[in-house]
């Protein structure tokens, strides 16, 4: 079982990997405007088909992958090392400290799924650098708690106590002795939480306060596909069964590595 | 309790000030944004002056958390309609809309995991338990344009969108139940396993009891506790997941009134929209709290 799902969660990334890098040798950015080709069915010339514009979707589509992967390279990197860093703070000091940290992220948790993410998009403005920012302002949130829970059972284990009394410093004791011990989880969380951005990228993208037109991203894609889908089903088939083909991937992919790594229940992700 | 009653406070509070705060994270100058550049000095002094925006911050947010206490959620900066009269239709909208999805995912979702949970460590189970944890993981973005294109574009049987029959409804609250009867399902499996181990399962099987009568009297009843957990936790996130699903399938919720505010930069009405929908959820995940603590006897003193 595991081995399948290893084989399956690699094959579909090796695949999406190709595609983009192929796409990039070839040239193919997806701009191309068309119009004898508007909202073609698949076919030689255009596999995924032509949108409402005549621009290979296909093409689009391999954009929209490196975008939407990027935005959640980045944003997952940022939001990691603040949430860690909160999260090792509240969880090493304790005290007030730890209880204001933890009431601010009460307060970012009250903010059900996406919405606030999509309110600071909001008022930021459309754009991929300010959705990058309203994804960060919201990601840090489960890192910190994440990073709380584990250090606070972490901070009277044997060894940190042990290295304590030598002498070292909190810095050292957090850098040395906790935060390696986190990285399993860390690197659990961090998998699914590429996934989740994704589809929070397209989430925001499909409001219209992601990526502009023309760059390709999948939720914008998504958009204009529901729009003409009495006309071109296959577009919003198959710009969504690609997209759903790489969230699955990554998420398998943590499965995976959970198991791996034998993580116990910690995640949001868990049963 | 007491020390519930004051992080719920505390929470609201801190969602007071970030909802207020939103208006002033616009880059450059709010009233310009929302007005255009075109608008007219007079215009946007007007614009500035009914905001209050010209004032101190603390007496800003003063003003609006006593305008609030009022019941005043201020008015679109185009339409000059007071946003309370707009809540009044949107928001019933939406919690229909989330009620009904709630139904969806309880009468699938409970089912299906006690199911799995009767088969435990069989295909049927493993079945189960893979598609509904992939499930779960559908935005509703993908799905609910193919619950379209399917039920709505090829088959015909229920209106593509808008509100005007009363079947319009439906493909949104499947859209929106689909995900969460995933969740119900895994919980309802894992809960109902760790009752099954339980003493009084074995007591009840050994005196006797059909099968049926240990499942549906004793076991269930312990297991359905912590599904009245979810079930609170989740009224609070299908509101924030209509705001998607109610633009696709255009439902007239608080949902579609958030994004439309975001198209027009009618930058109060994103305020109060994101305000209604937080203070939902946080009022929702607090009585939730309090209603486990009633219905399980076991945590009246924790």
């Amino acid at each position: 079982m595991a081995n399948m799902i290893k084989a399956t969660v690699l094959s579909i990334l090796l695949f999406w990997l190709l595609a983009v890098i192929i796409g990039r040798v070839l040239g193919l950015h997806g701009n191309e405007v068309d119009l004898h080709q508007v909202l073609a069915n698949p076919s030689w010339q255009h596999w995924f088909g032509a949108d409402d514009l005549g621009r290979d979707i296909l093409a689009r589509i391999l954009r929209g992958v490196e975008v939407s992967f990027l935005v959640a390279l980045g944003v997952t990197t940022v939001t990691m090392t603040v949430g860690v860093t909160i999260g090792l703070l509240a969880g090493f000091y304790g005290g007030k400290l730890d209880k204001v940290l933890m009431q601010i992220t009460d307060i970012f948790l009250a903010f059900p799924g996406i919405l606030l993410a999509i309110a600071f998009a909001a008022v930021l403005g459309p754009g991929i650098f300010n959705l990058m920012i309203a994804l960060c302002l919201t990601g840090w949130v489960s890192y910190a708690r994440l990073t709380r829970a584990q250090t606070l059972s972490l901070r009277n284990r044997q060894h940190v106590l042990a290295s304590e009394s030598l002498g070292a410093k909190p810095l050292r004791l957090m850098r040395y002795h906790i935060f390696p011990l986190l990285l399993p989880v860390l690197i659990v969380e961090a998998t699914y939480s590429v996934a989740s951005i994704m589809i929070a990228e397209a989430s925001l993208s499909f409001l219209g306060l992601g990526i502009q037109a023309p760059n390709a991203s999948w939720g914008a894609m998504l958009r204009d596909a529901v729009r003409y889908m009495l006309v071109a089903p296959h577009y919003v088939l198959l710009v969504g069964a690609s997209l759903m083909s790489l969230i699955l991937a990554i998420n398998l992919g943590g499965d995976y590595l959970r198991d791996k790594l034998d993580i116990a229940s910690s995640s949001a992700n868990e049963i | 309790m007491i020390s519930r009653l004051f992080g719920f406070f505390t929470v609201i509070f801190g969602v007071l000030v970030l909802t207020f705060l939103l208006i002033h994270l616009v880059p450059g100058d709010p009233v310009e944004v929302m007005l255009g550049e075109s608008a007219s000095m007079a215009d946007r002094e007007a614009l500035r002056e009914q905001l209050g925006l010209n004032q101190p911050l603390i007496t800003q947010f003063g003003t609006y958390l006593n305008k609030l206490a009022h019941g005043d959620l201020g008015q679109s900066i185009h339409t000059k309609t007071p946003i309370t009269e707009l809540f009044k239709t949107r928001y019933p909208a939406s919690v229909q809309l989330a009620l009904l999805s709630m139904l969806i995912g309880l009468l699938v979702g409970v089912p299906l995991g006690v199911y799995a949970a009767l088969k435990a460590g069989r295909w049927q189970d493993v079945v189960v338990t893979v598609v509904s944890v992939r499930l779960s993981a559908m935005p509703v973005f993908w799905l609910g344009p193919i619950l379209m294109l399917v039920f709505a574009v090829w088959l015909g049987w229920l209106p593509v969108s808008g509100m005007d029959e009363p079947a319009a409804i439906i493909l949104p609250a499947l859209t929106l139940g689909f995900g969460l009867s995933a969740i119900l399902t895994r919980m309802t499996r894992t809960s109902l396993l760790e009752v099954l181990n339980e003493d009084f399962i074995r007591t009840a099987r050994a005196k006797g009891l059909s099968e049926r009568a240990v499942i549906v009297r004793h076991a269930l009843r312990a297991a359905l506790l912590p599904i009245v957990t979810i079930v609170g936790l989740q009224m609070g996130s299908l509101l924030a997941g209509t705001v998607i699903t109610e633009t696709i399938f255009s439902w007239d919720g608080i949902g579609r009134l958030l994004v439309e505010s975001i198209e027009k930069r009618d930058y109060p009405v994103t305020q109060a929209c994101v305000l209604a929908v937080a203070l939902s959820y946080v009022v929702i995940n607090f009585l939730t709290d309090i209603a486990y603590r009633l219905v399980d006897p076991r945590m009246r003193h924790a």
